[in-house]
């Protein structure tokens, strides 16, 4: 009987289960071998870049668990975006469709990661940052690198940290926005979508309220386990 | 016999009237290791850097530049340092008349026609391809299978005769397990990865009809007048309404699920795809890629969504 769902991603591994409660653990993806200790395979729903290699008895993709996960909390979600440590995948779950940007890092985790690294920061810490900002920069290259050096740049310039965060964040929403369809209910899921300052800089650029669901770096373990049991049944 | 590298769809018919044995140069290119220099899209670049490094026995080569590849254009003037080269224009407006005259002159840049009689033999083995493409859409045989051969439509191997016989002993074997699938048509540039089709079918997609391959073997004819009047109906050179159209009845006569659209690094061909999602109306997946190989786990990621996604319809 499938009791836990796993999504171990290209960053962050993640189990969820529901007893009857939602109760979740989080780990680095190289270490999500200790989420499993004592789990038999055949209670796990797995998906992420690792749902093949981990012990599970069900496997999905990251575009399906996503769907069902966000009905958790969502009726009728129109369009997903899950912003993950490598990738963005956008979803338009009323035409079964969906993109995934892959040959940048610009619209990723990993992009945030790189810059916090930059500034000595921590990931964590960039949605704060963003609250002081006083206004912001445009940040014009797409890549990854030269965005940095264009942020370097403006750092000459004397523009604060917390404009150039923002600045940041405003440019990555906009290659985000550049993804997604018209649409009126639009979820953000992701570890990156607990960055309000992703969502905020979003919701400008759309101009239109941006649903994030609590927890939404599990929404895809969350999905994985509901997608589990149905397939069981 | 002499070879001649082409570089998409030059008509066979042609080439081994006028003596010459012809050898598809991009197919060679999906099991590649060359990583060129100077690159844009991978297709063209892999060929002309192996004709620039003495890597191909050709003794001429004929590139399609007009209507279709004009990354081609420029690697092709390249190429042409080495060996002699010929561009064939297609026309944009279907024009049999100019046609015909590009496969003339065609024929006089290989030295004339001198043996027009195989034009009709290479015009059976077309047909047979036809009946092979016709057994695989109704899941006799595999994808990938199937596409070994249609996709040497191009240059019969180099030889009309003996790839004849080869189609010839094809197993049809498959059955059941072909019909349970989702049935995909692949449109635009064949992938360049060299196992796409069977990855596709392992994950649940039943490729039942490649673009580019069908292209290469519905186009035939006995002399220059009836090759003009087929192949300038060739879908890639002409107008996008016109190709869509032809691609919408001939995706609806093979009962199609869904669509998936193969396109590369910096090829045109890529604006096409928001034009082709409107115009077919069919569950698509955009595959964008560059260098070839295996197909990558990002790209086997992609396949397998998709197929999760059509079993939710």
């Amino acid at each position: 009987m499938i009791r836990y769902g796993v999504d171990v991603g290209s960053t962050t591994a993640k189990i969820v289960s529901l007893t009857p409660e939602l109760t979740y653990r989080v780990t680095e993806s190289r270490n999500w071998e200790t989420l499993l200790e004592g789990i038999p395979a055949n209670e796990i729903a797995s998906t992420g870049y690792f749902r093949h290699k981990i012990p599970h008895k069900i496997a999905a993709t990251e575009i399906t668990t996503a769907i069902y996960g966000v009905k958790e909390y969502l009726n009728d979600p129109e369009v997903i975006v899950d912003i993950g440590g490598q990738d963005t995948k956008v979803t338009d779950v009323r035409r079964n469709n969906f993109i995934v940007n892959d040959k940048c890092s610009a619209g990723t985790g990993a992009f945030l990661e790189f810059i916090a690294h930059y500034f000595g920061l921590k990931v964590t810490d960039l949605s704060k940052i963003h609250h002081k900002a006083a206004h912001t920069i445009n940040i014009n290259h797409t890549c990854s690198v030269f965005a940095l050096s264009e942020v370097v740049s403006h750092l000459v310039d004397g523009h604060t940290i917390e404009d150039l965060i923002a600045s940041i964040h405003q440019a990555f929403a906009e290659r985000i926005a550049q993804m997604i369809p018209e649409a009126e209910k639009i979820v953000l899921i992701g570890g990156t979508a607990q960055n309000r300052g992703i969502t905020i800089s979003l919701e400008e650029i759309l101009k239109q309220e941006i649903h994030t669901p609590p927890n939404p770096q599990i929404i895809n373990a969350l999905g994985a386990l509901r997608y589990g049991e149905e397939k069981e049944e | 016999m002499k070879t001649l590298g082409i570089t998409a769809l030059v008509p066979p018919e042609i080439v081994f009237a006028c003596g010459f044995k012809p050898f598809d140069l991009n197919n060679i290119v999906p099991t590649s290791t060359t990583r060129p220099k100077n690159k844009l899209c991978a297709w063209t670049a892999i060929w002309r850097e192996q004709i620039m490094n003495g890597e191909l026995d050709l003794d001429s080569l004929v590139v399609v530049a007009g209507g279709d590849c004009h990354n081609a254009l420029v690697d092709g003037q390249r190429a042409a340092e080495k060996i002699p080269a010929f561009y064939l224009f297609y026309p944009f407006d279907g024009n049999k008349e100019y046609l015909k005259s590009q496969f003339e002159r065609l024929s006089l840049f290989l030295g004339g026609i001198t043996d027009p009689g195989i034009m009709k033999t290479v015009k059976s083995v077309k047909e047979n391809l036809m009946k092979l493409d016709q057994l695989r859409s109704q899941g006799v045989i595999s994808s990938e299978l199937g596409f070994q051969y249609l996709i040497s439509g191009c240059d019969l191997q180099g030889d009309p005769t003996a790839f004849k016989e080869e189609l010839s002993r094809i197993p049809r074997e498959r059955g059941g397990d072909l019909a349970s699938m989702h049935r995909v048509a692949l449109i635009g540039v064949p992938p360049i990865h060299h196992d796409f089709h069977r990855e596709a079918e392992r994950l649940g997609l039943h490729i039942v009809f490649d673009e580019m391959p069908f292209e290469f073997i519905r186009h035939t004819g006995k002399n220059i007048n009836e090759l003009a009047e087929s192949y300038a109906d060739y879908t890639f050179a002409r107008d996008l309404k016109y190709r869509f159209d032809f691609l919408k009845e001939e995706l609806g006569k093979r009962r199609i699920d869904a669509i998936i659209h193969c396109t590369q690094f910096a090829c045109h061909h890529v604006l096409e795809d928001g034009m082709l999602r409107e115009h077919l109306q069919c569950p698509t997946l955009t595959v964008h890629s560059d260098l070839p190989g295996p197909v990558p786990e990002q790209l086997k990621l992609r396949i397998e969504a998709f197929s999760e996604l059509l079993w939710r319809k």
